[in-house]
């Protein structure tokens, strides 16, 4: 197996409470996983802790043996929805140019070989035609695909997506499925927050099945089983099997 | 003639180079104050800047604009930094934070300027440091505005980039590898830097003012970052100037002139920004209101033609509209072919129909809908239906209909027409 993220006894905690305990995770280079628990289980802080953007308890996180400090430009993150303020003033192309941010020091412009790529990546999620609106114009499921050009223009080789498909459209839904499944084939390596549990078969080579701690890694077929399920959801699994 | 004589006076000339420039600065430098929702910040931060001055003052042992300037940075930084701390280790609520360090910072600057006010030869004046006196600005001010005027420009065209990305999801630029801690301590140097070199023309009680209101006038504007700064900073330079002349015309403080043109110019915004503006809405309301009366004048023409007779009085009776307002309806409604010519009889033309069955259906589809798909019962949805009738596209209404498997008879049992 090609280990990408390797982490090793990651316990993260909020305010004294305990929110992930004890993980020990070798993710797979190359594989679309989805995260997988219940609300409160620690899926996004999981993000927050691979991204570096909170001070974990214990643990070590590395890419292929690099801090993510390092690696920055390669671990992209494309985070809930809700959390923007979408009167900014600013257009698509805008935010889709962002993702070559990263490749420019702050003195040098960015080229027009940058331009062409954030137009490419507009093109792949079919949003090229929206290109000079402002982002407070769009549907979910279309300012949801203008985040995911973003994460294409950056060319990373590692995607973080915390639950990009609440609140879009079933087009919406199927184009940013094709494209994570494209990505995977092309050796990326993605985790997605996931809450649709009759979707994950279809949807994922590989599962992280977590609540606090980690309750399965696998292949999916393997171990999103019935019995795993029960161990995360516990009592709330009667209510998540009617959906 | 009075104006044109000032303006040729060295002190005019220094005063209006002076306010433009700070004018053009804080417009641009404001856009990402506002954006950052750090507006309390910015008052605050030129308050605090006081006691900087006062132990400036006091080191230097004169009136020294460096001295000034320096002691004014540092006040300011300091200011931040403990701002910025409380609010990340301390469980005081941000906005109280703010309040507590300025208003302290302030104190001891008043108390300061009243000590050495007592004291023989020096000479520092309060109102100057609170309002600013345009008029009075020197050489060595003009040089430290120019100077600071360029810094702030230019460090904002350096680092554009990680201004936007900061403002508009820090975490996203943390995760790209921005220090977005560092540009925060690096707009409030620059606030601290437009904060000092605004002294002498506004003052620390209205800079705010000259770093908001332009930006928030034109981001009623625009909704492009680029044209927002060069819209404030030709905003704030319309006040610099415009309050200038008004204040040497009116033989008033200039400060407060360019705080109230700059205020102007927002109302103005307000009320005829082209997409934001209430003008803008009100004129958007009347039209829809005018289209919605139109719309339920055919439609009760439908049902009229269908039931009993459609006539004006009729019409008048059930819509529950003016005489004068419905005669007037039917008049552009047979301009536009929905009714035969003349009106006399009132007959609807076949195009006209077509247009009333349209109404009808989308009214009958949202009530099946409701009753359908929502489980309201009979009794709550005419109400709803008179309103989405006249909002439903008709993209809508086919996707609605093939849900609904497209159903022939409404909640009440009326027929639902079917499409064309």
């Amino acid at each position: 197996m090609n280990t990408i993220i390797s982490i090793k006894g990651l316990s993260v905690s909020y305010e004294r409470k305990r929110v992930l305990t004890n993980i020990f995770l070798e993710i797979e280079a190359g594989k679309l996983h989805g995260v997988v628990g219940p609300n409160g289980a620690g899926k996004s802080t999981l993000f927050k802790a691979i991204l570096g953007l909170i001070d974990a308890d214990a643990g070590k996180i590395t890419f292929e043996g690099e801090e993510i400090e390092d690696v920055r430009k390669k671990v992209v993150y494309v985070p809930q929805k809700d959390d923007v303020d979408w009167n900014f003033p600013a257009t698509v192309f805008d935010i889709v140019l962002m993702g070559r941010f990263p490749y420019r020091k702050f003195y040098q412009r960015l080229t027009r070989e940058d331009k062409k790529i954030a137009m490419d990546a507009l093109v792949d999620v079919g949003m090229d035609g929206f290109k000079d609106r402002q982002i407070g114009e769009l549907s979910g499921g279309q300012q949801q695909r203008v985040f995911l050009a973003r994460a294409l223009c950056q060319e990373a080789t590692v995607f973080l997506l915390d639950e990009p498909f609440v609140g879009v459209d079933v087009t919406t839904e199927n184009k940013i499925i094709e494209i994570l499944k494209r990505l995977a084939n092309e050796g990326k390596t993605l985790l997605v927050v996931h809450h649709d549990l009759s979707k994950v078969h279809e949807y994922f080579d590989r599962i992280i099945l977590l609540n606090q701690r980690l309750i399965a890694y696998g292949d999916t077929n393997s171990a999103f089983t019935e019995e795993n399920i029960a161990k995360a959801y516990g009592g709330q699994l009667t209510i998540l099997h009617k959906t | 003639m009075e104006l044109l004589e000032a303006f040729q006076q060295d002190w005019a000339i220094r005063a209006l180079l002076a306010s433009s420039m700070v004018g053009v600065m804080c417009g641009v430098l404001g856009c990402f104050i506002v954006l950052r929702n750090m507006a309390l910040i910015g008052d605050a931060l030129s308050h605090a800047v006081l006691p900087g001055v006062v132990f400036a003052f006091i080191i230097v042992g004169s009136y020294s604009v460096l001295g000034i300037f320096i002691g004014a940075v540092i006040a300011g930084l300091l200011s931040a930094v403990a701002m910025t701390w409380i609010q990340q280790k301390i469980k005081t609520k941000n906005d109280a934070a703010i309040g507590i360090v300025f208003t302290a910072m302030f104190s001891i600057g008043v108390i300061g300027i009243s000590r050495l006010s007592k004291e023989e030869g020096a000479h520092l004046d309060m109102k100057d440091f609170l309002f600013g006196n345009a008029l009075g600005v020197s050489n060595e001010d003009l040089y430290l505005t120019a100077f600071v005027c360029i810094v702030v420009l230019y460090s904002i065209l350096f680092f554009y980039r990680h201004l936007f990305a900061t403002t508009f999801q820090p975490i996203i630029a943390r995760t790209m590898g921005m220090k977005v801690e560092l540009i925060h301590y690096f707009l409030m140097l620059l606030l601290s830097f437009a904060v000092v070199a605004s002294l002498s023309t506004v003052g620390v009680i209205l800079v705010v003012a000259m770093l908001i209101t332009p930006a928030a006038t034109a981001l009623l504007l625009s909704d492009r970052l680029k044209n927002v700064l060069f819209l404030s900073a030709v905003f704030g330079l319309m006040a610099a100037i415009m309050g200038l002349v008004l204040a040497i015309y009116q033989d008033t403080a200039p400060g407060p002139a360019m705080v109230l043109v700059a205020t102007l110019l927002y109302i103005g915004a307000v009320f005829f920004s082209p997409k934001k503006g209430l003008l803008f809405k009100f004129l958007a309301k009347r039209k829809q209101q005018h289209k919605i009366r139109l719309e339920d004048i055919l439609k009760q023409s439908i049902r009229l033609e269908e039931k009993e007779a459609l006539t004006l009085q009729n019409l008048v009776d059930k819509l529950d509209i003016n005489k004068r307002k419905v005669k007037s309806g039917l008049n552009i409604l047979a301009q536009r072919g929905l009714f035969e010519k003349n009106l006399s009889p009132l007959k609807l033309s076949s195009i006209g129909k077509k247009e009333a069955y349209k109404l009808v259906r989308a009214h009958r589809l949202w009530e099946t809908y409701l009753t359908q798909q929502m489980g309201l019962n009979e009794g709550q949805i005419h109400e709803d239906a008179e309103k989405y009738e006249h909002l439903l596209t008709e993209e809508v209404l086919d996707e609605m209909d093939e849900k609904l498997g497209y159903p022939t008879i409404d909640p009440h049992g009326s027929p639902i027409p079917p499409k064309e």
